[in-house]
């Protein structure tokens, strides 16, 4: 284990040991929470990851690097932010995943736009955020929230 | 039917486990190495995932949302801003679970800002998170992003409030007397079933009300089973 993860653990363990000591009543019903939030999506997490091991195999991320390097920065930033926004990913899984995107070589400023429109936005996710909020304030936030991950993205390949 | 229905539930599963089996058919080292691919993925799910869950959900239960909630309308300013990045950043569940808490915020008079800031918080910067990225994607990949997410969070909610008026979002739909569950925000986690297992059950993935009777209603198992709700799906309005 490494130590980011190790570091997750230990203060995860240390604050469950306080909660504990504090509220016993609250604790336990935290930890079913918890519990009860890994086995309701555990499925649907499990299909996404096969999906991803599906794709990874018929476009290897050393090709999908290759193609990304050979377009204009702009236009890749631009499809990996579409690419993002097809469906919503669990972030622990969206980050191996860009970590591995960005260790074959896709360069930061497309994974950097990847990232937030497969966390944030999605077109799944689009009419159920509809019927709540009604379309203007959906199609407003969807839009710039795309919008602002394409400029982060830009700004950051800059910096680094 | 009921294999017709389940089909339908998981959808997406199903036609990823069929490209499987035809993958197999055509060319079965592709489909060795589609698996071999996915286990790198489980790998690190599994080594993150349950402490991520548990970690979330200590925090959704620590953090007193209600009480900040009472801060996050339009005048609230900085402290509004600042309380809403607290409140999306450190709850539990995918965004989806999200909307109905804020529906339920705005009709409480929390503005369109905060609500927008609560919403893309809840979606990019959760706490746990923030050290797993760092792992992928190393300590100043993560710093860098962080700061630069936070800054743009601000800055489109508040170019949002210039489009978006109150009036723009749906109107209060009058509810009827009773008990409610939104079955889109349940993320089947069971608490109301364990809760209060004579009233709740899970029908499918999701979360029903079996047939009740007013008079025999467990007033503080109710409750307790609407506090412990980690999307706060259930609602009970008095007549």
């Amino acid at each position: 284990m490494d130590v980011f993860t190790l570091a997750i653990w230990i203060g995860t363990f240390v604050f469950l040991g306080i909660s504990f000591a504090k509220d016993k009543v609250k604790t336990k019903q935290a930890l079913k929470m918890a519990f009860g939030m890994g086995k309701g999506m555990l499925s649907s997490i499990l299909s996404i990851i096969f999906a991803i091991g599906l794709i990874l195999t018929v476009f290897p991320p050393a090709e999908i690097a290759n193609f990304v390097g050979k377009q204009s920065v702009l236009l890749a930033t631009v499809v990996a932010a579409l690419f993002g926004t097809i469906t919503l990913v669990p972030a622990f899984i969206a980050f191996p995943l860009v970590g591995t995107l960005v260790g074959a070589g896709v360069g930061v400023v497309p994974s950097v736009a990847f990232l937030p429109t497969l966390t944030m936005v999605g077109v799944v996710t689009f009419p159920l955020e509809k019927k709540e909020f009604g379309v203007k304030f959906t199609t407003v936030r969807n839009g710039l929230s795309f919008l602002f991950a394409i400029i982060i993205a830009l700004v950051m390949g800059v910096m680094m | 039917m009921t294999v017709f229905k389940k089909v339908k539930e998981n959808l997406f599963s199903v036609a990823v486990a069929l490209t499987y089996i035809i993958m197999f058919i055509i060319n079965p080292a592709m489909g060795t190495e589609s698996v071999k691919n996915s286990g790198y993925y489980i790998k690190e799910m599994l080594m993150i995932m349950p402490v991520i869950f548990v970690l979330t959900a200590l925090l959704d239960m620590w953090v007193p949302k209600e009480k900040i909630m009472r801060y996050l309308g339009k005048d609230a300013g900085a402290k509004g801003i600042f309380l809403s990045f607290v409140v999306g950043s450190v709850s539990a569940g995918p965004i989806y679970a999200a909307f109905p808490m804020c529906v339920m915020l705005h009709k409480k008079g929390a503005s369109i800002r905060n609500i927008i800031i609560i919403l893309s918080s809840w979606a990019v910067i959760k706490v746990p998170m923030l050290l797993n990225e760092a792992k992928f994607l190393g300590l100043k990949f993560m710093a860098i992003r962080w700061v630069f997410t936070v800054l743009a969070i601000i800055i489109f909610s508040w170019i949002s409030t210039k489009i978006i008026r109150d009036e723009d979002l749906p109107g209060e739909i009058l509810a009827k007397p009773g008990l409610h569950i939104n079955q889109e925000a349940c993320i089947s986690c069971t608490l109301c079933t364990k809760g209060y297992p004579i009233l709740f059950e899970m029908i499918g993935k999701k979360a029903a009300i079996k047939a009740y009777d007013k008079e025999s209603l467990d007033f503080e198992k109710l409750q307790n089973a609407i506090k412990a709700c980690p999307v706060h799906a259930i609602e009970y309005l008095e007549e």
